[in-house]
C-alpha cells in the first residue's frame, strides 16, 4: 500500500521548510534512511529521510515550493500502483496512513544505547546483572555480563564493574555507543585527552572459537563458516602483497650459509655476562647485522625501483618482518649499517614489541631499503619471500640444518647450515648480481666473528 | 663545558614555552635565541597584527556607529601612535617573557646557534652539551624570485610592520592568513588595496561559501583570482589573470605573503631527515637523529604558534613529565582576525567527503543569534556551520565566520577532542546572551530531538 513521507517537524519555531533539491526522481526505488531531499529552514540546511521502502510513485512538490511540516511531500509504494488523490490538500483525512509511517520518523525513536546493552546482555547472557551494576555498566559502556561476578548466586553487582573500571581512561561519548552498539572491546588507554578512549582506539572482539567441536555433527554442508570482513593490517598486506606479484618480475633463489659461527656466537652471548646486555642476541639479529654490512658492498641490492627511476640508498634501512595479533608489520631499523650489533638487536626488540602490542607508528614502518623476513623458527627451510615494493629484495631466512659437507680429507662431515631464500626484482637486479651478493652474505654469515670486528 | 637537560634552539612559542615547562619540572635548560625572545608570533606575527588589526577596528568602529548613537566627528587614524602602541605591546610581552625564563631558572644565550652534533650546540666561542636536544628555529616568508622581487617598496610580513607612512596604494601577493589580515588592515585605515591570488579562493582552510562571504565584507578590497604575477616594476605590478590575459596594476607599495619556509640553514651538521615541508617528525615530534626533537613551523606540519606549543608540551611531557603524549593534529583550531574574523577546527565538508565520510552539514546566519542582532544588526555578515558524521552524530568540524570567532572557538577545540555528538553538545549549556550560542542552535536546528 502507498505510504507517505512527510517534511519532519524542526524544533518548535518552524513551521514550514522550503525543498531546494530533490535527490530522488519518480520510479526511483528508496529505502528508510535514504536522502530524499534536501530543504532549508529560516535557521538551517536540513537533509530529509524516507520513512518507508519502496517505489517513489510521486513527488507532490517542486523545487523552490514551501512545504509546511508534518505534510507529506512524497508517496512511495509499489511499481504501478496507483497514487490516491492529490494528498497536498490540508485535509485531515488520512490520519490512519500518517501514523502508519510515523513510528518510522526520527523523534519517535527511543534513546537506543540502553536498549542495545540490554539486549546485549541478554542474548549471551553468562552472569545475572543486578539493576544497579547495569546501569554502572552501561554509563561506562561495559558489557557488565562478562564481569566475574561476586555477588550472591554469581550475580554481576556494582562493585565488579567498578572493580572492571579501575584503572581505565574514561570513554569519550562516541567511543561508549560505538562500545555497546558494535560489540567492540575498549583498551585501557586511547589516544585522546589525558588517555581518554576515542571511537578509533577500540578494537575488535577476538573471535570466539566455534561451539560445536564435532565435524559436520550437523550433517550440513560446508558446517558452520565464520566471515571475517577484510580489513585493517589484513586489508592493507592483501592489497600490497597482490600489488608486489602483480607488477614486478619476482623470482628466487635458494642458498645454505654456514651457520657453525653463528651458533657459537650465539651460545657465547647467552653465557655472557648479564651487565654486558648481550645475552638476548638472536640468530635472526645476527643475520640482520650479517646483512646490513653486505648490503653496503651491493648498493644495487638497496635500492627502489620506480619504473623510470632507480634509487639507490647509501643508508641501510633494514624492514624486518614481524609477527603480530593484528598481521604481518614491517618496522624498519633505520640506519641498520651504522648499528653495532647490540644497538642493531635492541633497537629490532624495541620496534618489534611496539608492534605486537599494536602501539607502531606509521614512521616506523616506512622507508626502508631493505627487508628480511624469517621463518626459520617455524621449522621451514627455504620459501618464496614476497618483495615489499618499491624494495627490489627481499631475505627469506629458513631454519638451521645439518648438510653434509666433504672436507680436506674427502670425509664427510655433518656441519649446520642456514636456509636463506633471496627474491629479487629481475626488473632491476639480474640473476648473476643476485647470486653475487647472496654468495657474499653467506660467506659473511659463514665468518661472522670476523665481520663483527670490520 | 656547560652540559644541559634539554638544549632548545629558537625562543618562539614552541621554544620557550618548552624551556618554560621543563625548567618548572627542575630540568636544566638552555635556550638560544639568535634575536628576540618570542619570536616570530610576539615580534613580527601574531601579536603586533592583533595589536594594528585592533587599532582599525577602533577606527572603524568610531566611523561606522552613528547608527548605534554614537557619533563622531574628524575621526582620524594615527598610524604612529598605533605603531607605537604596538611596540609597546611586543616590549611588554617580550619582558614578560624574559621573566619566566628566569623564575624558571632557564640559561637564556643571545646569538646564532651552531649544531655540531646531536648533543652539542655552538654559540660563537662557546660550545655547549645537551642530553636532548630540541630544534624550534621556526620559518620565514618566502619570498619568489619574481622580476623585481628585490625592490625597495617591496616587502614581506616582517618589513610591513615598521612602515612609517600609510601608502597611497597596496597589492598583496598571496591571499592566504597573513596576506589578508594585512588586506584587512590597509583597507580600513583606507588605503586602496588589491590582492592577487594564485589559487580559486582565498584562505584554502575555510569552507567555500565562507572565503566567498569574506572576500564581500573585506569590500573595498580589490580581489584578482587564479592570477599568476609575473613581474613587478617600481610603479606596477604585473600579473596573468584567470583568463590568461596580461594584466597591470598600480602600487605605491607591495606585499609579498605566498608563504613561509622552515629555517634548516644552521641544522646542515645533524644530518637530519628533512622532507617537502621540513625537518621529518613521527607523533612524538622525533626526528631521524636519536635524541632531535623538532616542533613548530621547523616541522612544516602545522604553521601555528599554538601547534608549537602543544608540541613543545608533548616533548618535554614525554621526556621528564607523565608522559604517555602523542601530537593530535585534527582538533587544531585557527583563526584569522580579519574584520570580520573567521575561526574553524576539525574537518570542512569537503575534506570529510572526501575521506570518505558520510557526513550531515548545518548552517546558521548569526542574525539570528540575540547579542549579534544588538551589536551588528541584522544586514551584518555571519556564518556558522557544522559538520557532522551522519552515521555516529559524531561532530568532525565547526566553522565560523562573525565576531568573537577567534575567541569562542577553543569551544569546537574540546567538543572535538572530546568527540561528542550532537546529543552531548545540546547538553551542554552555553551563556545568553552571547554569540556562541550559534554552536548550539545549528545542531538543533539539524536535529531537533531532545
Amino acid at each position: 500500500m502507498a505510504v507517505e513521507v512527510v517534511m519532519p517537524k524542526q524544533g518548535n519555531s518552524v513551521e514550514s521548510c522550503i525543498i531546494i533539491d530533490w535527490k530522488v526522481q519518480e520510479g526511483d526505488i528508496v529505502s528508510v534512511g535514504d536522502v530524499v531531499c534536501e530543504a532549508e529552514t529560516d535557521k538551517s540546511t536540513i537533509e530529509v529521510e524516507s520513512t518507508a521502502d519502496g517505489t517513489v510513485l510521486k513527488l507532490l512538490y517542486a523545487v523552490e515550493e514551501e512545504v509546511p511540516v508534518m505534510k507529506p511531500i512524497m508517496v512511495v509504494g509499489e511499481p504501478g500502483e496507483q497514487v490516491q488523490e492529490a494528498p497536498t490538500g490540508d485535509s485531515a483525512s488520512e490520519p490512519t496512513e500518517r501514523e502508519d509511517s510515523k513510528p518510522e520518523t526520527k523523534e519517535s525513536t527511543p534513546a537506543p544505547e540502553f536498549k542495545h546493552a540490554s539486549t546485549a546482555g541478554s542474548e549471551h547472557s553468562a552472569h545475572p546483572v543486578s539493576p544497579r551494576a547495569r546501569a554502572a555498566a552501561t554509563a561506562a559502556g561495559v558489557d557488565a555480563t562478562t564481569l566475574d561476578p561476586t555477588g550472591p548466586k554469581g550475580r554481576v553487582i556494582e562493585r565488579d564493574v567498578i572493580g572492571a573500571l579501575k584503572g581505565r581512561e574514561p570513554l569519550t561519548p562516541a567511543a561508549k555507543a560505538a562500545l555497546v552498539e558494535q560489540g567492540l572491546q575498549s583498551p585501557e588507554r586511547g589516544s585522546g585527552i589525558g588517555g581518554r578512549v576515542r571511537s578509533e582506539d577500540l578494537v575488535q572482539v577476538p573471535q570466539q572459537p566455534s561451539a560445536q567441536p564435532l565435524a559436520g555433527s550437523d550433517g550440513s554442508f560446508p558446517g558452520p563458516v565464520v566471515e571475517t570482513a577484510v580489513k585493517g593490517v589484513r586489508k592493507v598486506t592483501a592489497k600490497r602483497m597482490h600489488a608486489s606479484l602483480a607488477e614486478t618480475a619476482q623470482f628466487t633463489m635458494n642458498a645454505y650459509a654456514d651457520a657453525s659461527a653463528l651458533q657459537s656466537l650465539r651460545a657465547r652471548f647467552k653465557a655472557s655476562a648479564p651487565e654486558l646486555g648481550l645475552q638476548k642476541v638472536t640468530i635472526n639479529d645476527l643475520i640482520l647485522f650479517a646483512v646490513s654490512r653486505t648490503l653496503l658492498q651491493f648498493p644495487y641490492m638497496n635500492s627502489h625501483f620506480h619504473g623510470d627511476t632507480m634509487r639507490t640508498f647509501e643508508a641501510v634501512h633494514l624492514g624486518c618482518a614481524v609477527d603480530t595479533p593484528k598481521g604481518l608489520l614491517v618496522p624498519v631499523i633505520r640506519h641498520a649499517h651504522a648499528r653495532s650489533l647490540k644497538q642493531l638487536s635492541d633497537e629490532f626488540k624495541r620496534l618489534a614489541s611496539l608492534g605486537v602490542e599494536g602501539k607502531a607508528q606509521p614512521d616506523d614502518l616506512t622507508g626502508g631499503t631493505f627487508t628480511v623476513t624469517n621463518l626459520g623458527g617455524l621449522g621451514v627451510d627455504t620459501f618464496t619471500p614476497v618483495i615489499n615494493v618499491p624494495e627490489v629484495a627481499i631475505l627469506g631466512v629458513g631454519g638451521i640444518s645439518l648438510r653434509a659437507v666433504q672436507n680436506e680429507d674427502d670425509d664427510l662431515q655433518f656441519i649446520p647450515h642456514i636456509g636463506l631464500s633471496l627474491t629479487i626484482d629481475h626488473q632491476a637486479v639480474d640473476g648473476a648480481p643476485g647470486a653475487r651478493f647472496l654468495k657474499a652474505l653467506c660467506d659473511n654469515i659463514a665468518s661472522l666473528d670476523l665481520i663483527m670486528a670490520l | 663545558m656547560e652540559s644541559y637537560d634539554l638544549i632548545v634552539i629558537g625562543a618562539g612559542p614552541g621554544g620557550y614555552i618548552a624551556a618554560e615547562r621543563a625548567g618548572a619540572l627542575g630540568r636544566k635548560v638552555l635556550l638560544i635565541e639568535r634575536d628576540h625572545l618570542g619570536g616570530v608570533c610576539t615580534n613580527w606575527g601574531c601579536i603586533p597584527t592583533k595589536s594594528l588589526l585592533n587599532s582599525a577596528k577602533l577606527y572603524r568602529h568610531a566611523k561606522e556607529s552613528a547608527d548605534k548613537g554614537v557619533v563622531t566627528e574628524s575621526v582620524k587614524f594615527d598610524l604612529k601612535r598605533a605603531m607605537s602602541w604596538k611596540q609597546e605591546t611586543i616590549e611588554t610581552l617580550r619582558n614578560g617573557i624574559q621573566f619566566l625564563m628566569k623564575s624558571n631558572k632557564v640559561t637564556v644565550v643571545k646569538g646564532e646557534a651552531e649544531c655540531v652534533d646531536s648533543h652539542h650546540v655552538r654559540v660563537g666561542d662557546d660550545l655547549y652539551e645537551g642530553t636532548h636536544l630540541m630544534l624550534a628555529t621556526g620559518s620565514s616568508p618566502i619570498v619568489p624570485p619574481i622580476k623585481g622581487y628585490d625592490l625597495p617598496h617591496v616587502m614581506t610580513s616582517n618589513e610591513v610592520l615598521e612602515i612609517e607612512a600609510l601608502p597611497q596604494s597596496l597589492v598583496i601577493i598571496g591571499g592566504g592568513v597573513i596576506g589578508i589580515e594585512f588586506a584587512s588592515f590597509f583597507s580600513s585605515v583606507g588605503v586602496d588595496v588589491t590582492v592577487v591570488e594564485m589559487m580559486d579562493e582565498i584562505l584554502p582552510m575555510l569552507e567555500p561559501e565562507f572565503a566567498k562571504l569574506m572576500r564581500r565584507e573585506l569590500k573595498p578590497v580589490k580581489f584578482h583570482l587564479g592570477s599568476t604575477v609575473t613581474g613587478i616594476t617600481e610603479e606596477q605590478v604585473i600579473f596573468t589573470d584567470a583568463k590568461g590575459k596580461e594584466q597591470k596594476i598600480s602600487a605605491e607599495r607591495v606585499l609579498m605573503s605566498v608563504g613561509r619556509k622552515p629555517n634548516t640553514g644552521n641544522l646542515k651538521r645533524l644530518q637530519l631527515d628533512i622532507g617537502k615541508n621540513g625537518v621529518v617528525v613521527d607523533d612524538l615530534l622525533r626526528t631521524n637523529i636519536p635524541d632531535v626533537f623538532a616542533v613548530g613551523d621547523l616541522t612544516g606540519k602545522s604553521l601555528l604558534a599554538h601547534s608549537a606549543t602543544r608540541m613543545a608540551e608533548v616533548v618535554v611531557s614525554n621526556l621528564y613529565g607523565v608522559g604517555g603524549q602523542r601530537m593530535r593534529y585534527h582538533a587544531i583550531p585557527w583563526a584569522v582576525y580579519s574584520i570580520p574574523e573567521a575561526a574553524g577546527c576539525g574537518l570542512t565538508e569537503q575534506e570529510a567527503v572526501k575521506q570518505g565520510r558520510e557526513v550531515l552539514t548545518g548552517t546558521t546566519q548569526m542574525r539570528a543569534n540575540g547579542r549579534f542582532l544588538a551589536e551588528h544588526g541584522k544586514r551584518a555578515a555571519g556564518l556558522c556551520k557544522v559538520v557532522i558524521d551522519a552515521k555516529s552524530k559524531v561532530i568532525l568540524g565547526i566553522h565560523l565566520l562573525g565576531p568573537y570567532s577567534s575567541e569562542m572557538i577553543y569551544g569546537a577545540s574540546a567538543i572535538i577532542e572530546a568527540e561528542l555528538r550532537i546529543q552531548d553538545v545540546k547538553e551542554i549549556v552555553f551563556p545568553h546572551p552571547s554569540v556562541s550560542e550559534v554552536i548550539r542552535d545549528t545542531l538543533f536546528a539539524l536535529e531537533h530531538t531532545l
